[in-house]
C-alpha cells in the first residue's frame, strides 16, 4: 500500500495532532492537517512536531480548515477522522469525505467505540468497502497499540494492505477487533477502572479513592493507579466508554460498567480530572511553588490530603519487587489474608478472567488482550499476570476460591483452558516506584 | 592454551528505566543473571555443584556505580543475587565504557588457561539514577579528568566533535560528505533498531533529513558539529554471557557452539590531544584501534574477508566512522565510500551493528562490551530474530573506553 498523502480530520484535538505526527514521520506522508479553524491549527503544528521530536517533519504538515476538506480528500490515499465522539459529527464528516475519496483510497475513523458498521454505511456502496477503524492509543509514539476494525462491507485485499502498512511502515502494534463497542483494550481497561470505581464508593468509609488506589497501584503491574488513570484520561471520556459498553452489549461483568453516582456528578459539574484540575484527585498549587495533592473524599465531597496507607502485604510486595525478589512479592499476595490483599488478588484474577471473556467476544485470540493491555495501556497484560502468579499457585484453583460468584456467570475452566504462554515479560510491569 | 566456547547469555530489555520501575542494581543482576544461564543452559545448582570443585568464577564489568548508585565492590554483589554465589570467584572489571571487555578478557584466560571451567561475564550499568548533566559529567571519569572533563558541560560529545573535526583535517574530505556519512550511520543503526526487540529506540523516529539537519530545536548541538543524533543513548541495562572449557563442552556433551577466536587490546594515549598528536605518522586516526583489530584478525588466523558481521562502538557516528576504516572495511578516509554504497547497512556485505548498536539499542556503559560479545554469539549462532544476519560463521565486535583510549576487539566464530 502507497501512502504518499493523508488528510487527518480534527487535528487539533490531542488524538488528531499526534497521529498526524505518526503519518508524517514513521509514514513519511505529506498531512494535510484539517481543523474548523485553520488558526487553531496552525498553532497545533508546533505540537505534533514535538509530539515524535523531529523537526524535520514540518516541512510534510500543511495546515488546512473545512473548507479545504474536498481538496485534501481528492489529493489523499488515506482520510483518517480524528473528530469528537460524536455519531452526528461523524456521520457529517463520513459523508463528505465519501464525496471526494479517490477510487483507490482509504478512509478511516480514530473512534474509539461508536459503530464503524454505521459509519461505514455514510458510504456509498463502491467505496463502503474502503472505510475501516483504527484505533489508537494515547500517547501513539510510545503506545503502539492500533485496533484495526473491518466492517463485513470490507475489501479484504485492502484490510490486508492496510494491517500491513500499519505494522511495517507506522511501526504499530496491529490487534484486528470486532466492531463492538469501546473495541478491546478499552473494554477491558475500562471495565478495571470502572470496577474501581465502584470499590471506591463502597469503601469510603476506609478512603475511598485513594484507598482503592493504594490497593491496586503500580506495584500490581501498571504504571499509573486505575483511578489515577480516570482522571489522566478525563472523567467525560471514562463515563463515555463505560455508558457505551454498558448501554450495548450484556455479558456477566454488565453491572461492573455502572458509572457509580459520585463520578457521574463530577461530570455534571465539569470536574473532569486532571484538564480540568480537579476530579477524582487535585493538585493545589500555591504561590511559592509548592504543590499538593489531594483526593476527593467521598463521604463529605471535599478534596483532602492523601492518605499515606500502610498495608503490610503492599508494603512488603513492594519491598520485593524493588529488589527482584517477584516470587516472593507474588507470595506475600496470595497468602496475605487482609481485606486489601484480598481485594488486590481478587481484582488481579477478575482482570485475567475478563481479559480471556473479552478476547475471545472482540478479538480472535487469546494473545490479542495482551496485545492490547501491554502496548495500549502499559499494563501486565493478562497472559503475563496469569504466568506471574502462577509461579506461586495454580491459578485456576485461586480463581474458584477467591471469585465464587464469577465462576458461576462464566465457565472459567473452558476461559482458563485457553491460556498460552505470553510474548510478554511480567517483570516489567510490576514497580516499586510511587 | 584451550579453547573458550561460548554457551548464551542475555541482555534485559534496554528500554526499562530501573529507576522507575522502583528496582535497584540487585534486581536488575537477578533478572540479566537469571536469564543468561537459563539461555546457557547453566542452573544454579550447577553453580553450586561446579563451585565445589572450585571450576566457576564470575567476572563483573562495570565502570563507575560508585557514582550512579552509590555502590563499590561490585564483584560480590552477586552473592545477593543468588546463593549459589556464595565462595564463587568475583571480581569486578574496569576500563570505562570496554569494561565488560576487560571482564571477558579475564574470563576467556582463566578458562583457557585450566584454572576454571565455567565464566559468567556479568556488564551493568544504571544510568538514569541522576539527570543527564549530572551524568555526563559522571561519564567524564572515562577521560582525563582534571585536564578534559571536570567543569566541562557533556565532556564527551565535546571528544568525539574534535573527533569528527579531526576526521575533517586528516583527510581530504568533504565536509557535507562527511557529515552526512555520519547521519546516515546514525540512520542505519536506528533502523537497525527497530528489529531488536530489547533495543532502547525502537519505537523512536529517526530520518535522514533528521539526523542531516542539525542544530534545531529537536537536533541540537551537543558536540562541535555533532547533534544529538550522532550519540548513543543514557540507558539502564545488564548483558550477560557465559564462557565454557572444552573439558565442560565434553563433559556435558554439549556441541555447536561457537568459540572465541582471537581478541585484541590496546591501549592509547589518555589525552585526546596526545592522540592526535600520536596518529601523525599513521594513516588512521585511530592507530591503536586498528592495531586492536590486527591483533585479532592475526591471533585468529582471519582476515576482514571472513568476517560477516560487526559490532561496533557507535558511541557517536564520529567512532563508528573510524571503525570502518579499522575494521579493514575500506581504506583509511575512503570510509564513507562504505557507508553511501550500503555495505554496512543490514543487507550490505559487511553490515555494522545489526542489533542498532549503542545509538539503537542503547549503551549502558559496563554493559556494552557483553551486549555486542552476546550479539556476535546470537549472529553466528542463528539465534537474532529479525535481526539476524544471513550465514553468519565469524562475528567481530570492537568495544572502547574513553576516547578511543581502551581498544578491545572480539572475534567469534564457529568452530
Amino acid at each position: 500500500m502507497k501512502i504518499t498523502t493523508v488528510t487527518v480530520v480534527g487535528v487539533t484535538g490531542t488524538m488528531g495532532a499526534n497521529v498526524a505526527g505518526i503519518f508524517a514521520s514513521f509514514g513519511n506522508a505529506k498531512v494535510y492537517a484539517v481543523g474548523r479553524d485553520i488558526e487553531k491549527v496552525k498553532r497545533t503544528i508546533p505540537r505534533i512536531i514535538k509530539s515524535v521530536k523531529a523537526d524535520s517533519i514540518a516541512r510534510n504538515l500543511v495546515p488546512a480548515d473545512f473548507s479545504m476538506l474536498d481538496q485534501c480528500v481528492a489529493e489523499s490515499d488515506l482520510v483518517f477522522e480524528s473528530s469528537v465522539e460524536d455519531i452526528q459529527v461523524k456521520t457529517e464528516i463520513a459523508e463528505k469525505v465519501a464525496k471526494a475519496l479517490r477510487p483507490h483510497a482509504v478512509s478511516c475513523t480514530g473512534s474509539s467505540g461508536l459503530s464503524i458498521t454505521t459509519l461505514a454505511e455514510c458510504y456509498p456502496e463502491e467505496v463502503r468497502g474502503h472505510f475501516f477503524g483504527v484505533h489508537m492509543f494515547n500517547p501513539p509514539y510510545s503506545m503502539s497499540l492500533c485496533e484495526l476494525t473491518p466492517t463485513r462491507y470490507s475489501d479484504k485485499e485492502m484490510l490486508y494492505d492496510l494491517k500491513e502498512y500499519l505494522e511495517k511502515k507506522l511501526f504499530r502494534t496491529v490487534v484486528e477487533v470486532k466492531d463492538s463497542p469501546a473495541f478491546l483494550g478499552n473494554r477491558i481497561g475500562f471495565q478495571f477502572i470502572n470496577e474501581a470505581m465502584q470499590y471506591a464508593e463502597q469503601y469510603k468509609d476506609n478512603g475511598g479513592i485513594d484507598y482503592i488506589d493504594a490497593i491496586i497501584g503500580s506495584f500490581t503491574g501498571r504504571s499509573m493507579a486505575p483511578l489515577v488513570t480516570a482522571d489522566f484520561v478525563g472523567l467525560d471520556v471514562h463515563k463515555a466508554i463505560v455508558d457505551n459498553v454498558y448501554q450495548n452489549t450484556n455479558d456477566y461483568a454488565h453491572d461492573t460498567f455502572v458509572l457509580p453516582v459520585f463520578a457521574q456528578k463530577l461530570v455534571d459539574e465539569k470536574k473532569l480530572g486532571r484538564k480540568t484540575n480537579g476530579g477524582l484527585y487535585q493538585l493545589i498549587k500555591y504561590e511559592n511553588g509548592l504543590k499538593r495533592q489531594t483526593v476527593l473524599d467521598l463521604n463529605t465531597g471535599t478534596y483532602r490530603d492523601q492518605i499515606p496507607y500502610v498495608f503490610p502485604f503492599a508494603d512488603k510486595m513492594k519491598k520485593y519487587i524493588a529488589e527482584g525478589d517477584y516470587t516472593k512479592a507474588f507470595e506475600r499476595l496470595v497468602n496475605n489474608h487482609s481485606q486489601e490483599a484480598e481485594i488486590c488478588l481478587s481484582f488481579l484474577l477478575k482482570y485475567i478472567v475478563y481479559s480471556l471473556y473479552a478476547a475471545k467476544e472482540v478479538g480472535y485470540s487469546v494473545h490479542d488482550a495482551d496485545d492490547v493491555m501491554a502496548t495500549g495501556f502499559n499494563w501486565c497484560p493478562p497472559l503475563a499476570m496469569y504466568q506471574a502468579l502462577s509461579t506461586v499457585a495454580d491459578v485456576k484453583t485461586l480463581t474458584k476460591e477467591r471469585l465464587v460468584e464469577i465462576c458461576q456467570k462464566v465457565d472459567v475452566d473452558q476461559l482458563l483452558a485457553e491460556v498460552e504462554p505470553s510474548k510478554y515479560d511480567y517483570r516489567l510491569y510490576f514497580k516499586s516506584a510511587k | 592454551m584451550g579453547r573458550v566456547y561460548i554457551l548464551g547469555g542475555a541482555q534485559t530489555d534496554f528500554e526499562r528505566n530501573w529507576k522507575k520501575e522502583g528496582k535497584n542494581m540487585i534486581a536488575l543482576l537477578k533478572e540479566a543473571v537469571a536469564d543468561g544461564l537459563a539461555d546457557a543452559n547453566i542452573t544454579f545448582d550447577d553453580v553450586r555443584e561446579l563451585n565445589r570443585e572450585n571450576r566457576v568464577a564470575c567476572f563483573v564489568g562495570n565502570f563507575i556505580a560508585e557514582k550512579y548508585t552509590e555502590q563499590g565492590h561490585l564483584g560480590a554483589f552477586l552473592t545477593e543475587v543468588d546463593e549459589a554465589f556464595y565462595g564463587v570467584p568475583s571480581a569486578r572489571y574496569e576500563a570505562a565504557c570496554a569494561s565488560s571487555s576487560v571482564a571477558i578478557d579475564a574470563a576467556q584466560t582463566k578458562i583457557a588457561n585450566g584454572d576454571y571451567d565455567v565464566a559468567i561475564v556479568v556488564g551493568w550499568e544504571l544510568m538514569k539514577t541522576v539527570d543527564s548533566k549530572v551524568g555526563g559529567d559522571f561519564l567524564g571519569r572515562a577521560a582525563y579528568y582534571e585536564k578534559e572533563g571536570k567543569g566541562i558541560e557533556l565532556p564527551f560529545p565535546k571528544l568525539f566533535g574534535r573527533l569528527a573535526d579531526e576526521t575533517l583535517k586528516k583527510y581530504p574530505i568533504d565536509e557535507k560528505r562527511y557529515m552526512d556519512a555520519l547521519a546516515r550511520i546514525a540512520v542505519i543503526n536506528y533502523e537497525n533498531a527497530k528489529r531488536n526487540p530489547l533495543a532502547q529506540t525502537r519505537k523512536w523516529f529517526m530520518s535522514f533529513e533528521q539526523a542531516s539537519t542539525r542544530g534545531t530545536e529537536t537536533n541540537p548541538l551537543v558536540g562541535g558539529r555533532l547533534g544529538v543524533s550522532d550519540c548513543s543513548q543514557i540507558t539502564d541495562g545488564a548483558a550477560v554471557v557465559v564462557l565454557a572449557s572444552e573439558k565442560f563442552m565434553q563433559e556435558r556433551n554439549i556441541q555447536n557452539k561457537p568459540i572465541i577466536k582471537g581478541y585484541g587490546h590496546r591501549t592509547a594515549p589518555m589525552l585526546f590531544d596526545k592522540k592526535m598528536a600520536d596518529n601523525a605518522d599513521s594513516e588512521y586516526i585511530l592507530p591503536w584501534t586498528r592495531q586492536a583489530v590486527l591483533d585479532a584478525y592475526k591471533r585468529s588466523g582471519l582476515t576482514v574477508d571472513a568476517i560477516d558481521c560487526f559490532e561496533t562502538h557507535d558511541c557517536f557516528t564520529s567512532s563508528e566512522y573510524a571503525a570502518i576504516s579499522a575494521f579493514g572495511i575500506t581504506e583509511p578516509g575512503k570510509e564513507y565510500e562504505a557507508v553511501e554504497s550500503g555495505l554496512i547497512a543490514f543487507d550490505g556485505k559487511k553490515p555494522i551493528n545489526a542489533s542498532g548498536g549503542l545509538i539503537g539499542c542503547g549503551h549502558p556503559v559496563g554493559a556494552s562490551g557483553a551486549r555486542m560479545f552476546l550479539d556476535c554469539y546470537k549472529q553466528v549462532t542463528g539465534q537474532a530474530g529479525a535481526y539476524q544476519v544471513q550465514g553468519v560463521k565469524n562475528a567481530m565486535m570492537l568495544n572502547i573506553g574513553g576516547s578511543a583510549t581502551t581498544n578491545y576487539v572480539f572475534i567469534i566464530g564457529n568452530n
